[in-house]
């Protein structure tokens, strides 16, 4: 009799097991479980019918009643859970937008790229222990010539297309500073002669000369260096140079030469030339090959110069540099002209401006990647 | 300077090439412009003979030829018109490049006839500019030869740029001199023959300088030459010329002419018959005198301007040009030859104020060889006789002895000043090449420069002369020493508070620009400027004559030029200077911004909006509150600057301290400018705002509550007149302990809300710190602010 009752559970199990698989909605197995594990449920009613049995046989068949209640709960649970997973699905389809679309906004702002060369020019030359000074863009004849060893009689002068100002009454008249080595003189002026050991700074800033056309700018950017200090010479003026080139082009064996030239505030005067190749198109690629570009001016500050500011040069020698920031940005950033440099024009500005998080150190790369 | 590979060759005997001496020059400071060499260029060009010449059947204008190199027979279509058979020409096969129009020839058909090459022009040879016919070469030429074998065409051409100081190598002789001490060959000796003179000159020198002027020429030689004929020069001599972009005038202008580009040495010659009188005198010019120069120019001269006359009247500006009156001609046959030194420093002045350059004028400048004037007399001679004929008087002179002063030299100099160890002897050698006398006593070398460089004066210009010779190759590279064994910035405060501006401007969506610091005296007076100590003498151009006062008009000149290819919304700042005077604390640092057009765009999903005053005046707080500025101590004012809309500006300021302009722009400028819609600009002063002495890197402890905050909203009727941050100001004010913030959100005016009022709502949020707030604490919060309200503002809640 038990072995017939045990028979009758497991088909009652295949039953409802099937029945549960066969259910269409949530509804047809939430009736399904009232109907086994109701109150009045088939197999609830087993259970209520123990009692009929002996010991032995409740025990044998209670535990096989609940381990089919189990069974069936957790089919129920499952089945119940696979509908509402169906019904959130369909609801989410329904939710459906088109992703393809994308609202329109404003363009976050770029950078100029001359800017950049700034901060990329700091970030070299911090790691070489230079810091940053300024100085005005009207500048006395003074400092602009004559501290630096250009009297109002050399020819150089010529070679610097002066913007002048109306003479005051004493006949002096300013200028717009030819270049930012008058920020040498000023700088060094303020030095407290007691106690100096060694200065090493960078003047990025805007010049000006009266040239205009399609490869002059009236107005435009160099950088100054001025290293000055007990201990220094023009081997260290040829190290710091070469670590900057190779450093600010990216190429650790970057050709660079230096060439004998003539400034008449430093002696002796070097130009620096890095190596590189000109495509019959006019291209240009920086590193290789037979050609030379001259992308900087620099020596050892003229005794002259040293002296007109108070510094004994037998005490005290440096050497100096400049460079044109537009320069060195067109060839580094491949920039062909100079003018739309000053046009903002919005296009330029996009396609060769900057990302303002983009920051060059040395830590992160100098060379701007994501424009 | 320009000069030729043979012309180099006549002072410098040399096995190196012109490819090795090329790379040689400018490893001594002599920077290689270009090399010309047409030998090479044109070595594909051959000399063809025309056998026939035909009319095109299609164009009137062109013919077919047939030419032949003697062994080949080409098809040419040719449109000169001086083509005809049995001529000589320059023949161009295909495949070669034509470097005067710069183009590989092609076989091409010309109106359905084919061509197999070119007959050649001057110019596109790069002869000359020549483009009338084709070239025509002489009846006797040989045919199938390379043409630079025919004209003559094999010596090449180097142009080197000469800095300022290196006036001896505005002669051959000194390049020669400086590739001789770089080891590159041997300086040949210069050919002079001394020749006494068989006469006295017929013309003497007269000093008419005061004491303290006879520096402006302390040497003059001359001597006079008779019975010469002036010719036209021989071929050699005007070939040199030529290739030195000199153009052949006579013989004895061309001798003048030729010495000057070999030795460097500028001479003038005077028409010994034109002199009046037999004396020439050197004296300063009087003011307002006249003076025809041989360029036939007149000019008037300034007092003092150092110049040489006849009886007459002036026949030379010393050193600059000589006078038309006294010059020489094909007539010529009595001559007077003046060789001087002059002053550079006076030429210099004189020239610029004349606006002349001469070459004469250009290696004055940069000063002679103080012992040329007695070398050139007998130099020069012997070329006058040879090409002239002719007999040469007596050398007539003045001059004062030049002290040299020698230079002290200790030779550790060199490795003190540049690092380069060299030894004694090899800088002993290099210096003494170069033409520099020294005696060494123990180790000090007193040097006495030769004469030829007035330039050298220091212990540094012999270190350079040294190493520039020895080479620059060999400079040590040396790190700079890491002075500081901690990491240093390089940037002070106002850098990076510029550096911070920009990253924020631009992440709010303005591009950066860079714009002139000059503009046009209207848009400076615009701007409250105009001051005359900042007007341009010598401007590019009347638009850019004046230092901007403001940023802002060069930022609207910008925007209009985007807007006129087609931009309508945009946002640019910059950082740059602005001038209010001509002394360096005039010149104010300033990062200004400019914004028009929608500040949300039409799409799909929002229409659109346009900026405002309270957009960019939200720029400007972020801007200042990221680089340093206490937002709090920030008072707003209305603009009075008169370039913004009175209504719609503001000025911010701490204390006393203007800190930033913004705005809309005063409607009358933006039309001016050109602008339909509003402009927002702003400029930012940051040079003013108050830093603490000492910056503090730690923060004040940060109490956090863990308490819930606590909101309230108020709508308050005030006066209209009354500004609503003053509403906040009081609000805030009524219980400082415990009112974290109050918000703004509602401004309203009109129905409801009684004439000359308006409406304010803000919202407070209230933060207990030590226990939570009863209902009661709440309530009397509330009441505290609309009895503060009332009695500061009369302000009344709004009735619902």
């Amino acid at each position: 009799m038990i072995s017939e009752l045990k028979e009758k559970l497991l088909k009652l199990l295949d039953e409802i097991t099937n029945s549960i698989s066969e259910a269409k909605n949530i509804n047809d197995v939430e009736e399904i479980r009232v109907n086994c594990l109701g109150k009045k449920g088939t197999i609830t009613s087993y259970l209520k019918n123990l009692r009929q049995y002996n010991e032995v046989s409740k025990r044998e068949i209670g535990a096989l009643v609940n381990e089919i209640k189990n069974k069936i709960n957790h089919l129920i649970i499952d089945k119940k859970s696979f509908f509402k997973t169906q019904i959130l699905n369909e609801k989410l389809l329904t939710e459906k937008i088109d992703i393809t679309l994308t609202p329109h906004e404003n363009e976050t702002g770029t950078l100029h790229p001359l800017s950049r060369t700034i901060d990329e020019l700091c970030a070299i030359f911090a790691d070489m222990g230079f810091s940053i000074v300024d100085g005005p863009d009207i500048e006395t004849d003074y400092y602009n010539f004559t501290a630096l060893n250009i009297p109002y009689e050399h020819p150089a002068r010529q070679e610097h297309d002066t913007f002048y100002f109306q003479p005051d009454q004493d006949g002096n008249r300013k200028v717009l500073r030819t270049h930012t080595s008058p920020v040498q003189i000023r700088t060094m002026e303020k030095l407290n002669l007691e106690n100096f050991e060694e200065i090493r700074y960078i003047i990025p800033g805007r010049t000006y000369r009266s040239d205009h056309d399609a490869t002059h700018s009236p107005m435009f950017h160099q950088c100054e260096g001025l290293v000055l200090g007990k201990n220094i010479n023009m081997g260290h003026l040829k190290g710091c140079l070469i670590d900057f080139c190779r450093t600010f082009f990216n190429k650790e064996d970057l050709p660079v030469r230096f060439r004998p030239s003539y400034f008449p505030f430093t002696e002796p005067s070097a130009e620096v030339d890095i190596g590189c190749k000109k495509d019959i198109d006019g291209s240009l690629s920086i590193g290789s090959g037979e050609d030379w570009l001259e992308i900087l001016g620099s020596g050892m500050v003229h005794p002259r110069v040293l002296e007109g500011v108070g510094i004994d040069p037998s005490i005290y020698q440096g050497f100096a540099f400049g460079m044109g920031l537009e320069r060195l940005t067109m060839l580094k950033y491949g920039i062909p002209d100079l003018r739309p440099f000053y046009d903002s024009d919005l296009r330029w500005l996009k396609h060769y401006g900057f990302i303002p998080v983009d920051n060059p150190s040395l830590h992160s790369g100098l060379n701007g990647v994501f424009s | 300077m320009k000069f030729t590979w043979h012309w180099l060759l006549d002072h410098l005997q040399t096995d190196k090439n012109l490819n090795e001496i090329v790379d040689a020059l400018p490893k001594l400071g002599l920077e290689v412009a270009s090399v010309v060499n047409l030998a090479e260029e044109l070595k594909e060009f051959i000399s063809v003979k025309v056998l026939e010449v035909k009319k095109h059947p299609n164009a009137d204008t062109l013919n077919l030829c047939k030419v032949s190199d003697g062994n080949n027979t080409f098809n040419v279509v040719c449109g000169a018109l001086n083509v005809k058979a049995g001529m000589i020409g320059v023949f161009a096969n295909v495949d070669t490049y034509v470097p005067g129009i710069n183009l590989i020839l092609k076989k091409a058909k010309i109106r359905g006839e084919t061509s197999e090459g070119m007959l050649c022009s001057e110019k596109e040879l790069t002869l000359s500019d020549n483009h009338e016919g084709i070239i025509e070469l002489p009846r006797d030429s040989k045919i199938g030869l390379p043409v630079r074998d025919v004209m003559d065409l094999t010596d090449p051409v180097i142009e080197i740029e000469i800095t300022p100081n290196r006036g001896d190598c505005l002669g051959v002789r000194g390049i020669a001199r400086d590739l001789a001490a770089a080891g590159m060959g041997v300086l040949k000796d210069l050919e002079i023959i001394e020749i006494e003179g068989d006469f006295e000159s017929l013309i003497d020198w007269k000093i008419d300088l005061s004491e303290d002027k006879k520096n402006l020429c302390p040497k003059i030689f001359g001597r006079s030459f008779q019975n010469l004929v002036n010719v036209d020069s021989p071929s050699w001599l005007k070939k040199r010329l030529l290739a030195v972009d000199q153009r052949p005038i006579s013989s004895l202008v061309d001798i003048t002419n030729y010495i000057m580009i070999d030795i460097g040495r500028p001479l003038h010659a005077y028409d010994a018959e034109k002199i009046v009188g037999n004396t020439l005198t050197i004296k300063e010019a009087k003011q307002g005198e006249k003076f025809f120069a041989l360029n036939g120019n007149e000019y008037e001269l300034d007092q003092g301007m150092l110049v040489i006359s006849d009886s007459q009247g002036i026949d030379d500006l010393a050193g600059i040009m000589g006078g038309e009156r006294t010059g020489v001609t094909n007539n010529t046959t009595k001559m007077f030859l003046e060789a001087a030194i002059f002053d550079p420093i006076s030429i210099a002045n004189t020239g610029r104020k004349l606006n002349i350059n001469s070459d004469a004028r250009y290696r004055f400048e940069r000063g002679l060889d103080y012992d040329s004037p007695g070398l050139v007399m007998h130099y020069a001679a012997s070329m006058v006789n040879r090409i002239c004929g002719g007999t040469n008087s007596k050398i007539v002179k003045f001059e004062s002895i030049k002290e040299s002063k020698p230079i002290i030299f200790n030779p550790d100099n060199t490795y003190k000043l540049t690092g380069v160890e060299i030894e004694n002897q090899v800088a002993k050698s290099i210096l003494e090449k170069l033409g520099f006398l020294i005696t060494i006593n123990r180790d000090i070398w007193s040097i006495i420069p030769p004469s030829w460089r007035p330039d050298i004066d220091g212990v540094s210009d012999i270190v350079e002369e040294i190493i520039r010779i020895n080479g620059y190759d060999y400079i040590p590279s040396i790190k700079l020493p890491r002075k500081n064994y901690i990491a240093k910035p390089a940037m002070t405060i106002k850098h990076r508070q510029t550096s911070i501006a920009s990253k924020i401007l631009a992440n709010r969506g303005y591009s950066e620009v860079i714009t002139f610091s000059f503009l046009n005296e209207l848009m400076a007076k615009q701007f409250n400027g105009g001051f005359k100590e900042l007007v341009l003498v010598n401007p590019i151009s009347s638009e850019l004559s004046h230092m901007r006062p403001s940023v802002i008009p060069t930022l609207l000149v910008a925007a209009k030029r985007n807007l006129n290819v087609g931009v309508d919304t945009l946002s640019f700042f910059e950082v740059g200077p602005i001038f209010k005077g001509d002394k360096p604390d005039d010149q104010i640092s300033t990062i200004s911004g400019l914004r028009l057009g929608s500040k949300v765009k039409r799409d799909w999903k929002n229409s659109s909006k346009d900026f405002d005053f309270y957009d960019v005046k939200l720029d400007v707080l972020k801007t200042l509150e990221a680089i340093g500025a206490n937002i709090n101590s920030l008072q707003t004012y209305e603009n009075t600057s008169g370039y913004f809309h009175p209504g719609r500006s503001a000025v911010l300021k701490i204390g006393q301290k203007l800190i930033a302009n913004v705005g809309e722009i005063h409607p009358e400028i933006s039309d001016f400018y050109g602008f339909e819609k509003s402009i927002l600009a702003f400029e930012i002063f940051y040079e003013n705002i108050p830093m603490p002495r000492k910056v503090k890197v730690s923060r004040p402890m940060l109490k956090i509550s863990p308490l819930q905050s606590v909101t309230r909203e108020f709508a308050f009727v005030i006066d209209e007149t009354t500004p609503a941050e003053k509403l906040v100001q009081i609000a805030k004010s009524t219980n400082k302990d415990l009112i974290r913030e109050v918000l703004i959100f509602d401004v309203y005016k009109g129905k409801n809300i009684p004439n000359g009022k308006k409406s304010i709502a803000i919202k407070i949020i209230i933060q207990p710190n030590l226990e939570t707030l009863t209902d009661d604490d709440l309530e009397k919060i509330s009441s505290d602010l609309i009895n503060v309200i009332d009695t500061k503002l009369s302000g009344s809640l709004r009735s619902q």
